[in-house]
């Protein structure tokens, strides 16, 4: 064990695209933890779907040795659903390096991460990445930063992740300023779960920082929240592979074996001690249930999988504790789960993180936030469009709302406040950062904001601006369930609630979309978007006239029959929705958020 | 029982874009050593088949009317000597208008080939066009009034509707047309664009659009009436006949009755078993020339192989199929709403039905 003068514990926190990754490898390799072999791009970012999306999904945590020095860096992740997780992982640090790219200067989320840092009472290290750049204005930037921070620009550290250049007196003042951690050995153990994992042979893996007392392994352990005992089977450092220790000390950072299989019981923010009499009373403070913000139902493609749909979301909800879910029956879709999500870049990775991990075909429902239904005294909470009373039973309805903060260059101002002006948005503030760069502050509806805001933003403002939010409450909305009505009969699936203006534009839409995808049938089906009782917009599937084999001679009957069979096992893949027979396709391709409406691929 | 011999000639002029039949163009140099082949395979077949009674012959491609007359005769005088051919048996040669005169009519007709069936495919000039055609609609008088000069009282038109630019209009004028010539049978199928072709291709593509499905079942539409008032029975989803000229060899695969393939690529079925020879003309002689049955595959019938057959070729033909194979409930609704009609207990698609053959099939064998 480290003598705790010698530990120092830190995250990195930037917005996306200012090389925390890069820096992240630079440090692994400037201190040996990884042989240079060994070494790749994005070391740390473990699951393929990471690298290959170019973000952070899962905090890690890995021990550094330099100079006598334990530096335990606890990577983050950079996306605005994920900030449950960031402020998970600052709670294991004492510092943090604050790193802004030269070239872009100030973001939305370097402005977020700052304040998460800051309240979480960490130790800021400043530092300017990519300051190689041509387009670099180190000086300039460090002014702001400086502004920001009330530092002195000398203050600020230069860097570049890409070359080098600046790191190794990076990790100098990470040693110099950041506070050793503090802790009593003698005391009871309580750690910090900050991640956690699901190792198919070792069951739950947790990641901890212990603040006071020892974890050893074998020790009977209970987790806090979940009241779980359990047997410390293995603590262990990443340095950066799994590395088994005799044990874990105040301040120190490392994962530990549980032996648990239960999925549901390590929960990240959870506080870790000793079972029985040498165990803790109070829990480290600070742990909240994550909270979803948007909702959307998943349903196996094949009806039959079910229970390994279930046994998916079992596995994933254990690394996962954001996710939420609940098992919900369609009419239209049969057995699937309504899932929480922090956000559609979520919803999207765990969607495809059970088709890729878990070879499910996935069907997934508009994804829609919770409101909240009041009638008299009563508040309901709707997070299924299906869910949702008809008008006139109800007082109102509330909707989230976040409080965003945007940052423009000024020539984009206009731009930027007429999208959020359009999107229902509530200027609360406007400020300018320097003369070019202009900060604003809106309340504006979650649902607003959440499927194509962030793509809206970026192409009006040539991908100059930036954007982070977070939960702001609920206020009244005028809101409205659309049903998709097929042949007389509303899919349940295709149900959403959605703000009175738009809702002859959803309904318009989906049946458009649903003309096309849904075949011709023998008869004349309607497709009809209905408000209550009231029609919104109609198309008609004209009925199919012709399906015969034209030629049927010289003899090869084999060759008709199999393309009848094969016909035939076409119609036992759809699905039977009243009359109509709709294939899994249809509802895949309807359901689908617009190409670039999700805006939730690839970096933000 | 009865059964037919299918001789397959898979020589061309030249590839039309929408075909994808065995048959080939430029391989001219092959046809005697491919004739030579045929009587081989007659003779390895033969003995298995001297017990049925053999009431079809069908000489088709490829275009068979590309062998030397003396060649075709030679093929029929050796499948007579081999096969109990009954003495009135129907004998059928397909034709190309451009490959035959008067006098090759003539000398086919005398060596016993008595129906002929003309691929005349449309007298449209655009619509053949499109086919790629080689033919002129002229073509197809001349050759057609050459067939009935050199004595053909049993002859048949091909017709193709539905290709690109063709218009219910132009459909019916080339439907008019066929029915002037007053043939006694007539075939007329919608086109329909298989994969593997060169317009198949081009569709894919994008380069020629898909034949219109309501646009074609408008042309099918008017085929049924045009032929209904000339005096042709519909007696299968694609063919006409006035009464009495029915394509007996062609029937004879809708029911299912034994018949051997000889040649490339030929089909064949028997007791449950349908067989087929290996495609490519060389393989195929190779394998006859070394004395070995030219097979490239088979398979068994299964009964509910047997049933989906039955049930589908029946429907084809209008013979439809016994009411109590069939649950009430799955036939009601389309007896209710017309694809069906129930015709001395026997359930038979209409007009309207046999468009929708396919979906007809799938829902009273589901």
């Amino acid at each position: 064990m480290t003598d705790t003068q010698r530990i120092r514990n830190f995250c990195i926190v930037a917005h996306i695209d200012h090389g925390k990754s890069t820096l992240a490898d630079r440090l692994l390799e400037l201190t040996h933890a990884v042989a240079d072999r060994d070494m790749r791009a994005q070391y740390l970012d473990r699951m393929e779907l990471e690298r290959e999306r170019g973000i952070t999904i899962k905090a890690q945590a890995v021990r550094l040795m330099h100079d006598g020095y334990e530096l335990n860096l606890i990577d983050t992740p950079g996306h605005v659903d994920f900030t449950y997780e960031v402020s998970r992982s600052l709670q294991a640090c004492e510092g943090a390096i604050l790193l802004v790219d030269a070239a872009q200067g100030l973001e939305a989320q370097t402005l977020a991460n700052f304040h998460l840092a800051r309240d979480a009472g960490l130790t800021i290290v400043p530092a300017l990445n990519k300051i190689d750049l041509p387009a670099a204005d180190p000086g300039a930037v460090a002014k702001e930063l400086a502004d920001l921070l009330g530092c002195d620009p000398s203050e600020i550290l230069q860097v570049s992740a890409k070359t080098g250049e600046g790191v190794e007196e990076l990790l100098r003042a990470v040693v110099e300023r950041v506070p050793p951690p503090e802790g009593d050995p003698s005391k009871p153990l309580r750690a910090l779960i900050f991640d956690s994992a699901f190792d198919p042979y070792r069951g739950v893996i947790v990641y901890v920082r212990v603040a006071e007392g020892e974890l050893r392994p074998r020790a009977r352990i209970r987790l806090m929240a979940s009241r779980v005992e359990t047997e410390a089977e293995e603590p262990g450092v990443m340095a950066p592979e799994a590395t088994p220790v005799d044990r874990l000390g105040p301040g120190e950072v490392g994962y530990l074996v549980t032996g648990l299989k239960d999925v549901h019981l390590a929960k990240v923010g959870d506080t870790l001690t000793l079972a029985g009499k040498q165990g803790a009373g109070e829990p480290l403070p600070g742990y909240r249930e994550p909270k979803p913000m948007v909702w959307s139902g998943l349903f196996p493609a094949e009806g039959g999988d079910y229970p390994e749909l279930r046994e998916a979301l079992d596995r994933l909800k254990l690394s996962d504790a954001a996710l939420h879910y609940e098992p919900e029956t369609s009419m239209a879709l049969g057995f699937g789960f309504r899932c929480g999500f922090l956000g559609l870049l979520h919803m999207d990775i765990v969607k495809e993180r059970l088709e890729r991990e878990f070879d499910l075909q996935l069907i997934a429902t508009a994804p829609n936030v919770e409101f909240h239904v009041v009638r008299g005294e009563e508040t309901v909470v709707v997070h299924n469009p299906a869910e949702m009373p008809v008008p006139g039973t109800y007082d109102r309805v509330e909707e989230p709302v976040v409080f965003a903060t945007i940052i423009a260059p000024s020539d984009y101002l206009g731009a930027v406040l007429d999208l959020c002006e359009s999107r229902r948005g509530e200027q609360v503030d406007m400020s300018y950062l320097s003369p070019e760069r202009a900060e604003v502050h809106y309340v504006l509806p979650l649902a607003e904001i959440v499927f194509d805001f962030f793509d809206q933003l970026k192409s009006r403002t040539r991908g100059y601006a930036s954007l982070d939010y977070e939960p702001w409450g609920y206020q009244p909305a005028d809101v409205v369930r659309v049903d998709v009505v097929l042949h007389g009969e509303p899919v349940d699936a295709f149900s959403s609630v959605v703000h009175r203006d738009k809702a002859y534009v959803y309904g318009k839409q989906m049946v458009e979309r649903l003309k096309d995808l849904i075949p011709r049938q023998l008869f004349d089906v309607a497709i009809q978007a209905a408000i209550g009782s009231r029609i919104v917009a109609r198309e008609t599937v004209k009925a199919k006239r012709k399906d015969v084999l034209a030629k049927c001679y010289g003899g090869d009957i084999t060759r008709k029959r199999k393309l009848l069979e094969e016909q035939k096992k076409g119609k036992a893949r759809l699905r039977r929705v009243g009359r109509v027979d709709v294939p899994q396709e249809a509802f895949i391709a309807a359901l689908r958020v617009d190409e670039g409406g999700a805006g939730s691929k690839g970096k933000k | 029982m009865s059964a037919g011999l299918y001789v397959h000639v898979p020589f061309c002029l030249t590839r039309c874009g929408y075909c994808d039949f065995n048959a080939y163009a430029g391989l001219d140099h092959l046809r005697s050593r491919y004739v030579t082949a045929l009587v081989r395979e007659a003779d390895l077949a033969a003995p298995a088949w001297d017990d049925e009674d053999v009431v079809s012959i069908f000489l088709g491609g490829g275009t068979p009317t590309t062998l030397e007359v003396a060649d075709l005769e030679a093929v029929l005088r050796h499948l007579r000597d081999r096969f109990p051919v009954a003495p009135d048996a129907e004998i059928t040669i397909e034709a190309n208008p451009d490959t035959v005169d008067l006098d090759r009519l003539a000398t086919i007709r005398a060596a016993g080939f008595d129906r002929l069936s003309m691929g005349a495919q449309s007298f449209d000039r655009t619509v053949l066009a499109a086919l790629e055609r080689v033919h002129e609609p002229e073509s197809v008088r001349r050759a057609f009034a050459a067939a009935r000069s050199a004595g053909y009282e049993n002859v048949s038109l091909d017709l193709i509707y539905g290709a690109n630019g063709e218009t219910v209009d132009s459909w019916e004028r080339t439907l008019e047309e066929a029915v002037a010539l007053a043939p006694e049978h007539v075939s007329a199928y919608a086109l329909t664009i298989e994969p593997a072709t060169p317009l198949g291709r081009k569709v894919a593509a994008g380069v020629v659009p898909a034949p219109d499905q309501d646009l074609q079942a408008d042309m099918f539409n008017a085929a049924c009436e045009v032929l209904r008032d000339a005096g042709y029975r519909h007696y299968e989803v694609s063919n006409w006949a006035k009464p009495g000229y029915e394509c007996r060899h062609n029937l004879g695969y809708w029911e299912r009755r034994p018949y051997l393939g000889l040649g490339a690529g030929a089909h064949s079925y028997r007791d449950a078993r349908r067989w087929w020879n290996v495609r490519p003309p060389e393989e195929y002689m190779s394998l006859v020339e070394a004395g070995t049955p030219p097979v490239g595959g088979e398979e068994r019938l299964d009964p509910s192989d047997a049933y989906l057959e039955e049930v589908f070729l029946r429907l084809r033909i209008l013979e439809g199929i016994p009411a109590s194979w069939v649950d009430d409930d799955r036939a009601d609704p389309f007896l209710a709403s017309g694809l069906l009609t129930l015709d001395n207990d026997a359930l038979v698609p209409t007009e309207r039905g046999m468009l929708l053959l396919n979906e007809l099939v799938l829902a009273l064998t589901a």
